[in-house]
């Protein structure tokens, strides 16, 4: 069974070792593809979850209550749906052992849901396995980031959460293919999964004078990538791509060493200590992410990505400008003006120049 | 000083208050004419508003618009400020029983627009802090913070966060980055016990996982020990058993007023100043002895016009169940001029409405009453409580108030509605009120007059 997760911090460790399929819901089939919900307020993220919910009748949703939007959006298919919905409790304090222990908790109660769904209980090992497994992954990811072109990185991550998978093009040395875990079957590929890494002359590379920027914000689902492309033609290049499920949700396998008995706990911990977001209070982790890396790649401007109805990452354009002295364009997802964007974005590169 | 009961503008009260005056009227040190509020205040909106005319009302009102004034005094008399946000009703229990504390809510700033008619531009210079119009009018809060000109900066800010609303979540954020550090605690997203799982029973006729209880209560016990801190004194738990017992007793009063008035024939108190009195239990306007006393003034006329069937809105008034607290004040009294009456509500905060129990020990007591809150659990919870509501006022329909920009809103509306409908099958409204809703009353009007339409054509 299929069961999709919409937060990153929701371990697809911890679905994997109770034998039912993790699905991370950004490049999942059809998703977030209907046209934005024109109910006011309405996140079409969250919106686009529901209808998921609705729609995958022969799958399980894990909702996450970081945000107003999911949590509410939850409640109503709660009540059609509900053996097959979950909400989990993230905490948003990180600095409490009461944080560790809500997290904890709901791992436990995830477990219980996900066995009510037909799963097992992990068998002893399975977890640290899989730990290693997925961590191995994720380093891997990490490692592209550095030549990996921004919209097959998108991709990539993508992918891995929504497979536990890892596709990356075959580029400037880096082994390729490389794949871990288990290849994904026909019924979830994404309609435009193939997409084929930029080869030297090929007019889609950014040229070397391309401008550096970091695209920070909310969930980035398949059908909004093509923001890459246009970021890409407007003479910008994405060298850090801190979006939801981008290189943010990727923490680095440091644990590995103490794996075994304590598998479980250093599940919870690792999750909760590498959990790096916007709605965390205080959400100073992922300014403190930011600016190493933002300084290190030397990027020149942050376009903020968000879905319209977000205040938490909306609020965040003014303090982001003032905490790292860089430009920061607001972008948001609207299909009422579909030229609006690039309109912004050309600006944006424009006064960068 | 018995009058008839009845409704007065701004320019009426100038002479009731001069009738009373000479009647031998006694006031509180806060007391005074209600004009004074407009030509030394700027709280402009008074002058669109109906007041009751009893001098219980007079009370009311001088205490809510004084409360800056109050809260600066306290600090000059050496008092500690404390900042609670977004739980609305829980730290001030703990705060007002330690000596030398002084709890308020900045969020209650987000009225400040409305009093003012905008005439603070605290909204537009929220826009300049990058909180514009998307968020709620909490955001006013942001830049009174930062001029100063409202409330006095507190000693410390202690936030309820997790399962609260986005808007607010993001605007104590953005505050902390403007150099006002804030003591974060959590509020989990509340949830029904699985089964067989340990579960306890919340005030509300509400259940939870004794898990959940257990780290609230933990939190609860790091926020007593800020405050503790912050008075030089331990908050042990006879102490708080004793905090708990004095907001029983205002909750009490509440709930005696709330009955009284709500399930009356007529209205014997009108809709804006019951909206003021419920305002008080979730940190009493900043002076718990003054609230017992200023409802208990509202109670004794409330009574005491019910005794004579003296109403300030009529037997043939539609019965209103209201959700969500108005930006504008002046809805309420819209609601009645267009035939309509309160008899009930839910505005945001039924948790600071129930007894907190006091057979329990009072820090898990105090756990359970802050995890009834209606926005930290399911929508179809509050809506169950909103039926079981309507039922005890006999409402005949369900007016839901948008809040401008608030996250919760997108979605609850509907899922109340559904909820209403189909238990009770009342018609239901949802309608959104801006800061200063005078540009809307056209649509409001159709909307709310279209409601007691259908609403007496089932009669």
């Amino acid at each position: 069974m299929e069961v999709f997760y919409t937060s990153p911090w929701v371990p697809p460790e911890w679905i994997k070792a109770h034998g039912l399929e993790p699905r991370g819901v950004w490049l999942a089939r059809d998703f977030a593809c209907e046209p934005l919900p024109l109910a006011a307020g309405v996140c079409a993220f969250a919106n686009a979850v529901v209808r998921l919910a609705e729609r995958q009748a022969g799958s399980a949703v894990i909702f996450t209550s970081h945000c107003d939007q999911l949590r509410r959006g939850f409640d109503t298919v709660a009540g059609a749906a509900a053996p097959r919905v979950f909400l989990f409790n993230l905490p948003v304090t990180w600095q409490t052992p009461v944080a560790e222990r809500i997290f904890a908790d709901e791992l436990r109660r995830l477990g219980r849901f996900l066995v009510g769904l037909g799963g097992h209980a992990p068998a002893p090992g399975d977890v640290a396995e899989l730990m290693t497994e997925y961590s191995q992954a994720r380093q891997c990811l990490l490692d592209a980031v550095a030549w990996c072109p921004a919209r097959e990185y998108a991709e990539a991550v993508a992918r891995f959460h929504l497979d536990g998978s890892v596709n990356l093009p075959p580029e400037r040395g880096c082994p390729q293919p490389q794949r871990y875990g288990q290849q994904h079957g026909d019924d979830i590929l994404p309609r435009a999964a193939t997409s084929v890494a930029a080869a030297p002359g090929d007019s889609r590379a950014p040229g070397p004078n391309a401008i550096p920027l970091a695209l920070v914000g909310g969930p980035l689902p398949e059908s909004q990538m093509p923001l890459l492309d246009a970021i890409e033609k407007g003479g910008g290049r994405v060298v850090l791509n801190a979006t939801e499920a981008g290189e943010r949700s990727l923490w680095p396998a440091s644990l590995l060493v103490q794996l075994q008995d304590n598998a479980f706990d250093l599940l919870a911990r690792g999750y909760l200590a590498n959990c790096v977001d916007v709605f965390q209070r205080p959400n100073t982790r992922l300014y403190d992410w930011l600016r190493g890396r933002l300084a290190a790649r030397q990027v020149r401007g942050i376009v903020l990505w968000h879905y319209v109805g977000c205040d938490l990452w909306r609020a965040e354009a003014q303090p982001m400008r003032e905490a790292f002295g860089l430009p920061v364009l607001l972008l948001d997802a609207d299909e009422t003006a579909p030229n609006r964007n690039t309109g912004r974005l050309e600006a944006f590169l424009e006064s960068l120049r | 000083m018995t009058s008839i009961a009845r409704k007065l503008s701004l320019d009426e009260w100038d002479a009731r208050y001069e009738q009373l005056t000479r009647a031998g009227l006694r006031e509180p040190a806060y007391g005074g004419p209600l004009r004074r509020h407009v030509l030394l205040e700027g709280d402009l909106r008074l002058r669109q508003l109906r007041f009751d005319n009893s001098a219980a009302a007079l009370r009311l009102w001088n205490f809510l618009l004084t409360e800056n004034q109050r809260l600066h005094a306290a600090r000059a008399q050496g008092e500690k400020i404390i900042g609670t946000m977004k739980d609305l009703g829980t730290v001030p229990v703990m705060a007002y029983v330690l000596p030398g504390l002084r709890a308020f809510y900045p969020d209650g700033a987000w009225w400040t627009p409305c009093l003012m008619e905008c005439s603070d531009g605290l909204l537009q210079q929220a826009e300049q802090l990058g909180i514009d119009a998307s968020f709620c009018p909490v955001r006013a809060m942001l830049p009174a913070f930062q001029n100063g000109e409202h409330f006095p900066r507190p000693d410390a800010l202690i936030c309820s966060t997790g399962a609260v609303c986005d808007d607010f979540s993001a605007i104590a954020q953005r505050l902390e980055k403007m150099g006002f550090p804030i003591v974060w605690w959590e509020m989990p997203r509340r949830r029904p016990p699985d089964p067989d799982e340990p579960a306890c029973a919340l005030p509300g006729e509400l259940c939870a996982p004794q898990v959940q209880v257990d780290c609230v209560r933990t939190e609860l016990e790091r926020v007593g020990q800020v405050l503790s801190g912050l008075a030089g004194q331990p908050l042990d738990t006879g102490t708080l058993a004793r905090g708990i017992r004095k907001a029983n007793e205002v909750r009490r009063l509440l709930a005696h007023l709330r009955r009284v008035v709500y399930t009356s024939p007529g209205a014997p108190l009108p809709a804006l100043e019951l909206l003021v009195a419920e305002m008080l239990a979730i940190h009493f306007c900043s002076d718990q002895e003054e609230t017992v006393g200023v409802l208990t003034d509202l109670l004794a006329e409330a009574e005491a016009r019910l005794q004579r069937k003296q109403y300030v809105v009529d037997e043939a008034a539609v019965r209103v169940f209201w959700v969500n607290p108005v930006a504008d004040l002046r809805a309420m009294n819209l609601l009645e001029d267009w035939g309509g009456r309160v008899c009930g509500s839910d505005y945001m905060f039924t948790h600071a409405l129930d007894l907190i129990p006091e057979d329990l020990p009072p820090l898990e007591a105090l756990a359970r009453t802050a995890l009834a809150d209606p926005m930290v659990g399911s929508t179809r919870e509050r809506a169950c409580r909103i039926v079981t509501d309507c039922r005890a006022g006999r409402a005949e329909a369900v007016v839901i108030s948008r809040i401008p920009g608030a996250s919760h809103c997108a979605r609850e509306g509907a899922l109340i509605r559904e909820t209403v409908r189909a238990d009770l099958g009342i018609p239901t409204i949802e309608l959104e009120v801006p800061p200063i809703c005078d540009a809307m009353l056209p649509t409001l009007a159709s909307r709310l007059q279209a409601l007691m339409e259908t609403v007496r054509a089932r009669r």
